[in-house]
């Protein structure tokens, strides 16, 4: 039982290091679909890291340079040329995936390393996904670059005539979203689940897109939501141990994404919005060009 | 050296520029401003004039007259092509509005640039020094509690742009021009969407800047009243050159919209006297909801005759948008019946109040009243395709509707290429008068008219008022949506009042007085009523 818990948070900490990222690229008006492609390619390229020089530390770092690097490839198309957001994010996933098959295939099988160690029971990373959580929060919230990242993905126009780089708070948003998710790719191939195997991800950068929309663009919701999307998750690995002879494991994996539906509706009804008001960020998605 | 160690210099240079200000001492200065826009066109042509610390000084002109693009060379938006800015004797050169802030110009935008979502607060910190780091929301809210009690405004600084009024929103916009330190305030159409009452208060605010040694710098197309009222001086604008520049005090609104327009303007609109007739649209107890989903027309009821003009007076969000759009089926409807020439079409469909004899012009018109990228013919085609005149069997008649789009462009005097441009390439007037063409042109029983004159300059409204006369003339039924209060006693032969969702009262417009009704549609009679 604990160690379900444990593995719970464990997998909780991986949906908000990208979750988190992800909030932060959408309050400045970016989309990013493609978080799935960036954590494989963090995943793949810090596994091969670690694997082949015996060192963690490198391999967080290729994780989070991948990801830096993805997100300017997103950030270019979206920012700079203003093509379709999800049009460019789907592109990463599917190079993503297309690409990380082909370098990781040769090395299937364990990582080999002995695992990090753990604090009070628990993974460090988990303190550092806590600590995260409250630093975005703060950041967005009590800070200046805070203002002008939720300002730009409001209205940009506006922000741009307060003197606020539109095009620069953008891109430092969309670089760190990519940071986080490829740091979640690397925690996931190099801490949760050490083995390389072929579509090892499974869908967890979708649950963490999922997971944004359901915080409602707020962080800490954001880690709630990922606490609960962990559960389910952990469940949905082993239902026979809680529910036995309750439907297969494929419709239990389906629950987190059924949940965020709900949430989505639920959001945007009528009731809700003039109940709670708007909360997505207004240009969420646009492009923003100068007149 | 980085890139915020200049920044922070400059702001203390701006400092420096600043000091010692007398009263009267000429602040700004703009010598020779030439803009030439692709095409040949001279948006601006050789362009002078001085502003004094402590003097309002209007810059008046129609739409066209090259008002927007010097706003936007002094806000740095633009460049000029030739011509030099001095601010107090220092040459200056914007290449952004970040430029212009920190050389101490401030601009309010007529329409907001302010983000719904957050407070009026973190709006007035954006792009501010202040807002480096780790924002200082308390020493931030009580310096702008302090600067805006200065100036006699009020504002709630912790609630969000969202729910506040447009004027509200200007208040927001000036102090935090005032907060990052404007000594030149350049106000865009300062009291275009105010309240007669909020005029006053904007005035007297203004006033009480000049007493600190600010420059303030009204834009002014329509409203010739308050220049009257507001300005020390005035310079006048047209086809980009300055015609005149007077002491206001030596200025009339005849002799005003003379020089703006170039010729004399008749004020008064001559109406005719028209027997009233049958009743055309009975409204009883409509409600509706807005697009928050708040209740924002309450049980509304009227009608309006054959041969009258019902004029809705109000300030923006009281109402008379939802109310338009729920008279022409564009808005589903809370409770309530509509009656179009006794007959019941509360479910009616949009194309079967057309059908009936209904015609809308909406106030957005680039959005709602037309397709941009379509041609004109197309565009006036979309209140046609459903003529059995122009439609056989599903086959649009385009030669025909060409033939009515020439006709509309002739009788509107439509200033267009042809009928095959698109419709984006026509300036607002002109927009208006193929809008307001395409719907005279089916001579409807009911004409919906919203907003129909705003944002157009004097020419292009008295057009489009003298034909909504002529639809009266013709026994139509009019419904006007103003919030130009001017507009409404000149035109109206019933006058309406909206507050908060609600007809304050509808009264006979021979016993109309302007006061009476400034004071409904800000909610003065409504407080009186519940105290």
């Amino acid at each position: 039982m604990l160690t379900f818990l444990i593995r719970s948070l464990e997998a909780a900490m991986i949906f908000t290091f990208a979750g988190l990222g992800e909030l932060v690229d959408q309050r400045a008006g970016i989309l990013n679909v493609g978080l799935e492609g960036i954590m494989l390619f963090g995943a793949t390229l810090g596994f091969i890291a670690a694997k082949t020089t015996g060192n963690y530390l490198l391999g967080f770092l290729v994780g989070i340079g991948i990801g830096a690097l993805l997100g300017l490839l997103h950030g270019f198309f979206s920012i700079t040329l203003g093509v379709d957001q999800v049009v460019s994010g789907m592109g990463i996933w599917i190079f993503g995936f297309g690409m990380t098959t082909y370098i990781g295939n040769p090395y299937t099988g364990p990582l080999g390393l002995d695992q990090i160690p753990a604090i009070f029971g628990v993974s460090p990373f988990v303190y550092l996904a806590v600590i995260m959580v409250v630093l975005v929060w703060f950041v967005l919230s009590k800070t200046g670059l805070g203002l002008k990242i939720r300002s730009v993905g409001e209205r940009p126009g506006v922000a741009a005539v307060s003197g606020v780089s539109v095009t620069r708070i953008r891109y430092m948003s969309v670089i760190f979203g990519g940071m986080m998710s490829g740091f979640a790719g690397a925690v996931y191939a190099l801490y949760y689940n050490p083995v390389w195997n072929y579509n090892f991800l499974m869908g967890w950068g979708f649950i963490s897109l999922a997971l944004v929309f359901f915080s409602m663009w707020n962080s800490y919701l954001l880690f709630g939501g990922a606490v609960l999307f962990g559960l389910l998750w952990q469940l949905a690995l082993n239902p026979q141990m809680f529910f036995p002879g309750l439907a297969s494991r494929y419709i239990w994996r389906m629950v987190p994404f059924m949940m965020t539906i709900l949430v989505l509706t639920l959001i945007s009804s009528k009731w809700f919005r003039s109940r709670w008001g708007a909360t997505k960020p207004e240009a969420l998605g646009l492009p923003y060009h100068k007149e | 050296m980085t890139n915020a160690k200049t920044r922070g210099e400059t702001i203390e240079l701006h400092g420096d520029i600043w000091k010692h200000i007398q009263p009267g001492e000429v602040v700004l200065d703009a010598q020779g401003i030439t803009k030439r826009y692709p095409g040949g066109v001279l948006a601006n042509d050789h362009i002078d004039f001085k502003v004094k610390a402590g003097e309002i000084h209007a810059i008046l002109g129609e739409n066209g007259a090259g008002k927007t693009t010097l706003m936007s060379i002094l806000f740095g938006l633009l460049q000029p092509d030739e011509g030099e800015i001095y601010i107090r004797g220092l040459k200056v050169r914007f290449r952004s509005p970040e430029d212009a802030i920190k050389m101490g110009i401030g601009m309010v935008h007529q329409h907001r640039k302010l983000i719904p979502a957050h407070s009026v607060l973190e709006n007035i910190l954006l792009g501010h020094p202040r807002s480096k780091g780790v924002m200082k929301l308390k020493e931030a809210e009580e310096e702008v509690a302090a600067l805006a009690k200065r100036y006699g405004f009020e504002i709630d600084i912790r609630a969000k742009v969202w729910q506040l009024t447009e004027g509200e929103k200007q208040v927001v916009e000036i102090v935090k021009a005032l907060y990052r330190g404007a000594k030149i305030l350049i106000l865009d159409e300062p009291t275009s969407a105010l309240t007669p009452l909020e005029t006053d208060r904007l005035l007297e605010s203004i006033e009480s800047m000049t007493q600190d040694a600010l420059g303030v710098v009204p834009f002014i197309t329509h409203k010739l009243p308050v220049v009257l009222a507001i300005s020390d001086e005035v310079t006048i604008l047209r086809r980009g050159r300055v015609v005149d520049r007077l002491k206001t005090a030596e200025a009339t609104e005849q002799i005003l919209a003379q020089k703006m327009v170039g010729r004399p303007v008749i004020f008064d609109l001559q109406k005719q006297p028209v027997e009233p007739g049958e009743p055309v649209i009975q409204v009883e107890n409509l409600s509706a909801r807005n697009n928050k989903g708040v209740m924002a027309l309450n049980q509304v009821s009227f009608t309006v005759r054959e041969g009258e003009i019902l004029g809705i007076a109000g300030v923006a969000g009281n109402g008379q948008h939802e109310l338009a759009e729920a008279l022409f089926g564009l808005r589903p409807i809370e409770g309530g019946r509509i009656l179009f020439l006794r007959r019941d079409i509360t479910r009616a469909s949009v194309q079967e109040r057309w059908k009936l004899g209904m015609g809308y012009t909406p106030s957005e018109r680039t959005e709602v009243g037309s397709i941009p990228d379509f041609s004109l013919i197309e565009n006036v085609a979309m209140n046609y395709y459903f003529d059995a005149r122009f439609n056989h069997r599903g086959l649009l008649d385009y030669g025909g509707l060409r033939r009515l789009t020439e006709q509309i462009i002739d009788e509107f005097d439509v200033a267009t290429p042809g009928p095959d441009v698109n419709i984006r390439t026509l300036s607002g007037g002109n927009l208006q008068k193929v809008i307001l063409g395409r719907v005279l042109s089916r001579h409807p029983k009911l004409v919906i008219a919203n907003l129909p004159a705003q944002g157009l300059d004097v020419g292009a409204t008295e057009f489009v008022q003298r034909q909504l006369l002529a639809a009266r003339e013709q026994k139509a039924a009019v419904i006007l949506i103003s919030e130009d209060l001017d507009e409404i006693l000149s035109l109206s032969d019933w006058i309406a009042p909206m507050y908060e969702g609600e007809m304050v009262d509808i009264i006979p417009a021979a016993e109309a007085k302007k006061e009476v009704i400034g004071a409904m549609i800000a909610g003065v009679h409504q407080q009186e009523r519940e105290s």
